[in-house]
């Protein structure tokens, strides 16, 4: 080739990359769909998916989530973990920026941490999230002023010290809580953020609460910017198939008064039809295994046998929820496929109901009353109208309903007085320990059934520190085994977004299990 | 008069001051705490204990209310529980003056179209107009929103494709014709029913046939004789439905995505938001202590034999 030729074609090379940074990337434009109102844009302070969904587009952290739900680098561009698996070493990245050009330093990471941990912050999730590393507790006792496990190294190094080794603490670094936030936008003014100057594929362009909110794109973002010029969030509610029928808004859940229409191939909707993955959740009746008749573990065994989740799922729930056997979703990591749980058995439940204390007469059994959270009148919930129908047909045995509101709900809950009690629990961070340690160790706040097995507990304490990552999902495992035999729980469901409408020209928008920062990828093609 | 008025607004601070006692006697007493609300299924005792504390919850109810009333003084309606780090009054502020905005709308709409149809109906009383122009009133005041608004939706929007589906642009936007309209129907409905059977009524006094008999004009008599005498008790309707201005209307701001008062009031009690609660009843008592206030003092224009001494 002559020297020439190779020159056109690199000056050509070149004015195509020159004409890709000054032209906005293809498919931009805006992008309109309803929100939930969130409680703040504090990342900090972030609790709920609510608040999350726009915190994570607009704020970031050391590292985040990939649409792979992986622990990938964000604003580190690497890190290093020492023998003894307790100091995690960062390294940032060169052109890691704050939206109004701010270069991202170690000192804004340690501000931000100790920030999170300062009592003045108010922040009820840092306990849970930062609480692993040295020093925090106690600058959230108040007994000192810096996070002495956080420490700069130089400008582009930080270091931090947990106190034990924890294979899943990266996991917890992606939640905002972990998020770095630039000081000096924090403190010109306590509501601050309402003009956000964060690190996250998106600019926070307006705020008006209970109306809307609009992101607009972060043309420098460091992991390459979004598409989209802008996202619209109407918050003010409204009725969610109507808009987008008549085009005010391009993505909406499908409730189950509209899936039948929606689903009919007649409709041209139905070609906008997506089916969503399941939540990373899981919805159970929590049995508190210190009342009767609770404490026999056959009842509980027996309860969970006498019903048919499939025919629950597919019929009265219109295949909108995945049936549970297992207490960690499907896809969710540690996930094993091959464990069956307790299936569908009625024989199998009567004989279990004949062999326990009770005896196979119901009418010896003490009185069961399952408290289900709701509010204002709302019907207790056509699964659970389905469930309690096979629970008398199967075993003879009637459950009584008393439904609570929420906040009454949650007290009676945290104070173990709840004898039988629906909820669900939804993921925080992808790793098993989320579910599997927080809700069965015995010594666990969050575990409400009262559910205590020592050797469970023993697999518990041993995955927390397995640096093996496929030795620690089979330690998950057995427990989980153990744990579905023993039966604290009957297992409902793992929902999801279920049905969702998709506007054609929407491309790449995912539907994720998770909270993670998605609309960067999501383009638009008239 | 003016003693009259004086006394009332002495009144009104008193009035207020038990309001917020017994709201906060309510949240503290009552089932539920906003702490564990934040926390969700996460309840650390220590943390649960901390958060109180800061949240200045641990201390005992009367002081804390001493607290507050000092604070509200000085014009400080403390931070909101449920919306983190956002001040009660940025929050209430605005919804208020949009919630008021609409519910003007639908009590113009009604007075408009109610007190008319009232008068026809009156006209031809025992007539098929009259029976007809009642029982339509019954009807639409017997329909909830959640039948007008999905069929207004349908008609406006899916149908005819005139006007948007929700959102909110004060008073002059197309956005507010339909839920004015869903606000102002029972409203239409029911000062129609009141000002037909009141002018029936005064239709049938002396006073009125005396005027008849003196060769006055209709008109004249409906004017002067009639409708001055039947809007007493009309007029007190509308004027303590002022107050309801400021409380919003949950389901229609639902319905139509308007950011206003009512979902807020909603969500905050499901929360335990007890800054917005407290702050949401003090509002809304004061603006009933207002609305009887402005009733009282029109009886004496529209009524001079009304005297307050």
């Amino acid at each position: 080739m002559k020297a020439k030729t190779v020159l056109t074609i690199l000056m050509a090379l070149m004015l195509l990359l020159v004409g890709c940074a000054k032209q906005p990337p293809a498919g931009g434009g805006e992008l309109v769909r309803l929100g939930d109102e969130p409680s703040t844009l504090d990342p900090h302070l972030t609790s709920d998916v609510d608040s999350a969904v726009i915190v994570v587009e607009v704020f970031g952290g050391l590292v985040t989530l990939d649409t792979n739900l992986k622990v990938v680098p964000d604003l580190a561009e690497k890190w290093s973990i020492s023998s003894d698996r307790k100091t995690y070493t960062f390294t940032l990245r060169r052109d890691a920026k704050f939206h109004n050009g701010k270069a991202v330093t170690a000192n804004d990471v340690k501000w931000s941490l100790e920030r999170a941990a300062d009592p003045k912050t108010l922040s009820t999730t840092v306990d849970t999230y930062l609480g692993d590393i040295v020093g925090v507790r106690a600058k959230l006792a108040g007994e000192s002023q810096e996070v002495s496990g956080v420490r700069v190294i130089d400008d582009r190094t930080i270091e931090i010290t947990i106190d034990a080794p924890k294979t899943y603490f990266l996991a917890k670094l992606t939640y905002p809580t972990a998020f770095v936030l630039d000081r000096d936008n924090v403190e010109a003014s306590t509501e601050w953020f309402k003009q956000p100057n964060g690190t996250g594929p998106f600019k926070l362009k307006e705020y008006l609460p209970g109306e809307l909110i609009i992101l607009e794109r972060f043309p420098d973002y460091h992991l390459g910017p979004a598409r989209l010029d802008t996202v619209k969030f109407f918050l003010g509610g409204g009725t969610p198939m109507v808009m987008y029928e008549n085009d005010e808004i391009q993505i909406t859940g499908v409730g189950l008064a509209d899936l039948d229409r929606v689903r009919d191939p007649s409709s041209p909707l139905s070609k906008e039809l997506h089916t969503a993955t399941p939540g990373f959740q899981t919805s159970y009746l929590g049995m508190n295994v210190s009342r009767p008749p609770f404490d026999d573990i056959k009842v509980r065994q027996a309860l969970s046998y006498a019903i048919n989740k499939d025919v629950v799922a597919s019929t009265v729930l219109a295949g909108r929820v995945k049936p549970a056997y297992t207490i960690l979703p499907p896809g969710f990591p540690g996930y094993s496929a091959d464990l069956t749980g307790l299936r569908y058995d009625p024989e199998k439940a009567r004989k279990l109901l004949a062999e326990s204390k009770y005896g196979a007469d119901p009418a010896r059994l003490p009185r069961i009353t399952l408290t289900v959270p709701g509010a204002l009148g709302t019907a207790v919930g056509l699964d659970l109208e389905a469930i309690l129908a096979m629970w008398r047909d199967n075993l003879g045995i009637q459950v009584d309903v008393q439904q609570v509101e929420f906040a009454t709900f949650l007290r009676d809950l945290d104070a173990r007085r709840l004898q039988m009690y629906a909820i669900a629990w939804v993921a925080d961070y992808p790793d098993p320990q989320n579910f599997l340690d927080l809700l069965f160790h015995s010594q666990s706040i969050n575990n409400q059934t009262g559910y205590s097995n020592p050797e469970v507990d023993r697999l518990l304490e041993a995955a927390r520190t397995e640096p093996d990552e496929t030795a620690r999902f089979q330690l998950y495992r057995q427990a989980e085994q153990i744990i579905l035999e023993d039966a604290p729980w009957v297992l409902l469901w793992h929902p999801g977004e279920g049905y969702v409408l998709i506007k054609p020209e929407v491309k790449n928008y995912l539907l994720l299990p998770i909270v993670v920062p998605r609309y960067r990828f999501v383009y638009l093609e008239k | 008069m003016g003693a009259y008025i004086l006394r009332r607004l002495i009144w009104t601070p008193i009035l207020l001051l038990i309001v917020g006692l017994v709201t906060f006697l309510l949240n503290f007493y009552g089932p539920g705490d906003p702490v564990q609300i934040i926390m969700q299924q996460y309840q650390d005792p220590a943390v649960v204990e901390r958060v109180r504390e800061q949240r200045g919850l641990d201390k005992p109810v009367l002081v804390q209310y001493g607290i507050y009333i000092g604070n509200a003084l000085r014009g400080n309606l403390g931070e909101s529980f449920k919306y983190r780090g956002q001040t009660v009054a940025s929050l209430i502020g605005k919804r208020v003056w949009v919630s008021s905005q609409l519910g003007l709308a639908a009590l113009i709409l009604s007075i408009v179209l109610g007190i008319p149809l009232g008068m026809l109906a009156a006209r031809w009383q025992g007539r098929w107009q009259d029976t007809s122009i009642i029982s339509g009133a019954l009807l639409f005041y017997s329909m909830p929103v959640f039948i007008t608004a999905p069929f207004l939706l349908m008609l406006f929007v899916l149908w005819l494709g005139i006007l948007p589906s929700h959102g909110w642009g004060g008073l002059f936007d197309l956005r507010v014709v339909m839920p004015a309209l869903i606000l102002g129907l029972p409203g239409i409905a029911f000062i129609a029913r009141m000002s037909r059977n009141s002018i029936v009524e005064v239709l049938s006094q002396d006073y009125v046939r005396t005027a008849r008999a003196k060769g006055l004009h209709e008109l004249r008599v409906y004017w002067h004789h009639v409708l001055r005498n039947a809007m007493i008790p009309v007029f007190t309707v509308i004027g303590l439905s002022l107050a309801t201005l400021v409380s919003g209307a949950i389901v229609t701001e639902t319905y139509f995505g308007i950011p206003g008062i009512g979902r807020l009031a909603l969500d905050a009690f499901f929360a335990r938001d007890y800054p917005i609660i407290t702050a949401l009843s003090l509002m809304i008592a004061a603006a009933y202590v207002l609305a009887n206030l402005i009733v009282d003092i029109g009886y004496r224009f529209i009524d001079p034999r009304i005297r307050y001494d």
